[in-house]
C-alpha cells in the first residue's frame, strides 16, 4: 500500500471506523495470523469470505482495494505457476514436458488463498484509522519507539519528498534533459538522486535542531487519544472468536 | 517609543565572545558581544552566510557549547540548564516545513509542553490557547502537509507560543510569503509581548518591529544601534551587501 493513501478512507463511517484502534489491529492481527495457519483449502476460503466481509463492513471501496493489491496478486499469481509445475505428487494435466501435480495445485492454491485474505484485512485495519493514530495505538500496544518514529517521520516526510523528486526532475528537463535507457542518462539520474539524499539529509538536520529546540530528548511524545468502550470488546471478542473458530477445524479432525 | 534606558531594563540575553566553527571547519562566528534587554525588539541583519542563523542557534544551545559565553536570564547556557532554557528560548525556523514535524497539528503544538513535562490538562489548555493566538483555533486535528504556507507558518507559531517563552527567536519569518499573509504575520508579532529577535532580510518587517538592529557579516557585529539610523546608512548598508530599504530612501 503507498503510504501516502493509507489512511484516505479514514475519514468514512462504518463499524470498523468507530472500533478502537488498538483493539482493532490486536484483534484483527490474531485473525491474519489465524488465517495465515490455515492448512484446509475449504477453511482457507471461508477465511477469504471473511476478508472480503470485513473489507466489505469498512466501506473502503473495492476498486481501490484492488489497485493496492495488485502486486500481491502479481505475486500470488508467480508463485501459483512455480508451485502447481514443481510439486511432485498424483499427476493432474500433463502438457509436453510440463506436468501439473494434483498436490502442486493444492498447495499454491491454499498459500494462495491466504496471502490475499491477509492482504485484504490490512485494510479494514489500517485503513480505517488516520495514520497518526494508528501509530499512536502501536505505541500503545509495545512496539518499539524506533521503528513507531521511522514510521512517523517517514509519513510526514514522504510527501515532501516526492516533491522534491518531482522538482529535481522538472529542474533537469526544463534543462533539456531527456530520461532515456543509455549511460548517460544514468549517470544523470544518479546524480540528481544524490542530490536528493543530500537534501534530504540537510532536511533532517535541520528538522532534528526545531526537535531539541522544543525540548526533545530522545522520544517523542503524545497525549492519549483512546477511549474504550464495551462495544469495542464485542467487537474484538468477534473477531478472536472467528480466528479461533477457524483454527478450531482443524483441531476437531 | 524606543525604550533604550538600560539601567532600568533586565539583561536578558548576555552573549560575550562567542566563536564558534563548524566541524567541517567554517569559521561561522568570530567574537559576537551582545546584550539583549527584557522587552526588546532585536534585528539581526547581514548578508547571507553571515552567521544570522548560527548565531540564534546558539541561543538555546542547539550547536553545543563554543567559545564563548552565553547566559540567558542569567542561567548559562550549559548541559544543566538546557531544559529550562529551551522552554525560555523559542525559535521559529525558516521553513515551517522542518518546524512542524508531527503527524497532526495538535501534537505539533503538544511537542513542547509535553516535553517541558506540563500536566495533560495543562497542555491541552496551552495548545488551545496557542492555536487561538495566531488564529488557527480547530486546527488540532489537521495535517501540517496540507496546509497553506500562510497557515504553516502560523502553527509554527503556535507551536512555541505554546510553551509560554519569553524569548521569540525568528529566522526569516517572512520568506515566501504574499503580502496579504506577511502584513497577517506582522501584526500577530506586533501584539506579542515578549523579547524579540528577528533575523531575515525582511528590512521593512524589522523596520516596523524593531528598535535596534546589529548587523552581521562573516561572523562578527559590524554595526548596532536604533533600526532607522542603521538602515538608511547607505554606505554602510550597501558595504554588506545590503540595501537601504525603499521607505527609508530619500527622494
Ligand atoms: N551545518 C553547517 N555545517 C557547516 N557549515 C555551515 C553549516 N551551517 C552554516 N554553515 C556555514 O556557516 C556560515 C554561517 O551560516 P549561517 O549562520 O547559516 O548564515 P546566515 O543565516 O546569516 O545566512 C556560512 O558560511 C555557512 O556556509
Ligand atoms: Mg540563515
Amino acid at each position: 500500500m503507498h503510504l501516502p493513501e493509507i489512511d484516505k478512507f479514514a475519514h468514512l463511517k462504518s463499524p470498523l471506523h468507530s472500533w478502537d484502534a488498538r483493539v482493532k489491529i490486536v484483534s484483527i492481527s490474531t485473525l491474519i495470523l489465524s488465517i495465515v495457519l490455515l492448512e484446509d483449502i475449504r477453511v482457507a476460503f471461508l477465511g477469504l469470505v471473511l476478508a472480503i466481509i470485513l473489507v466489505f463492513l469498512s466501506k473502503i471501496p473495492f476498486s481501490f482495494v484492488l489497485v493496492h493489491l495488485r502486486w500481491v496478486l502479481f505475486f500470488v499469481l508467480a508463485l501459483f505457476v512455480v508451485i502447481s509445475l514443481t510439486v511432485p505428487g498424483n499427476l493432474l494435466i500433463k502438457l509436453s514436458f510440463f506436468s501439473i501435480s494434483r498436490e502442486g495445485v493444492r498447495l499454491s492454491l491454499l498459500i494462495s488463498l491466504r496471502a490475499i485474505s491477509a492482504a485484504l484485512l490490512v485494510f479494514p485495519m489500517l485503513g480505517t484509522t488516520r495514520f497518526y493514530l494508528t501509530l499512536k495505538a502501536l505505541q500503545k500496544i509495545k512496539i518499539p519507539a524506533p521503528l513507531i518514529q521511522l514510521l512517523m517521520f517517514t509519513y510526514r516526510y514522504i510527501f515532501l519528498f516526492l516533491d522534491e523528486e518531482k522538482r529535481v526532475f522538472i529542474g533537469a528537463n526544463s534543462r533539456g534533459w531527456v530520461r532515456k535507457t543509455n549511460l548517460s542518462s544514468l549517470k544523470t539520474i544518479g546524480s540528481l538522486v544524490g542530490m536528493l539524499l543530500v537534501h534530504s539529509f540537510e532536511r533532517t538536520e535541520r528538522i532534528r535542531d526545531a526537535m531539541v529546540s522544543r525540548g526533545y530528548n530522545g522520544r517523542v511524545k503524545t497525549l492519549d487519544e483512546f477511549t474504550l468502550s464495551a462495544k469495542d470488546f464485542i467487537k474484538a471478542s468477534l473477531i478472536i472468536a472467528i480466528a479461533l473458530l477457524l483454527n478450531l477445524f482443524r483441531w476437531i479432525r | 517609543m524606543i525604550k533604550l534606558n538600560g539601567y532600568e531594563m533586565k539583561k536578558i540575553i548576555r552573549v560575550k565572545n562567542l566563536e564558534y566553527i563548524y566541524p567541517d571547519g567554517t569559521s561561522a562566528l568570530k567574537g559576537i558581544d551582545l546584550d539583549i534587554l527584557k522587552g526588546e525588539s532585536i534585528g539581526l541583519i547581514g548578508p547571507n552566510g553571515a552567521g544570522k542563523s548560527t548565531l540564534l542557534l546558539h541561543l538555546n544551545g542547539i550547536l553545543g557549547e563554543g567559545c564563548g559565553l552565553i547566559e540567558i536570564l542569567g542561567m548559562k547556557v550549559e548541559e544543566k540548564n538546557l531544559i529550562k532554557i529551551r522552554q525560555k528560548v523559542a525559535i521559529v525556523f525558516q521553513e515551517p516545513d522542518n518546524q512542524l514535524f508531527m503527524p497532526t497539528v495538535f501534537d505539533d503544538v503538544a511537542f513542547g509542553p509535553i516535553n517541558t513535562g506540563y500536566s495533560e490538562e495543562k497542555v491541552r489548555k496551552k495548545v488551545k490557547e496557542a492555536l487561538k493566538e495566531v488564529g488557527m483555533a480547530g486546527y488540532e486535528k489537521r495535517c501540517s502537509h496540507h496546509l497553506s504556507l500562510g497557515e504553516k507558518k502560523r502553527i509554527s507559531l503556535a507551536t512555541v507560543l505554546s510553551m509560554q517563552p519569553e524569548i521569540l527567536i525568528l529566522d526569516e519569518p517572512t520568506s515566501n510569503l504574499d503580502p496579504r499573509v506577511r502584513r497577517h504575520l506582522i501584526e500577530l508579532l506586533n501584539n506579542l509581548n515578549l523579547t524579540k529577535i528577528v533575523a531575515g532580510h525582511d528590512l521593512e518587517l524589522i523596520l516596523e518591529i524593531c528598535q535596534r538592529v546589529i548587523l552581521l557579516d562573516e561572523g562578527k557585529i559590524v554595526a548596532k544601534g536604533e533600526t532607522r539610523e542603521v538602515l538608511s546608512n547607505k554606505s554602510l548598508m550597501e558595504y554588506h551587501g545590503l540595501e537601504v530599504p525603499l521607505s527609508l530612501r530619500h527622494r
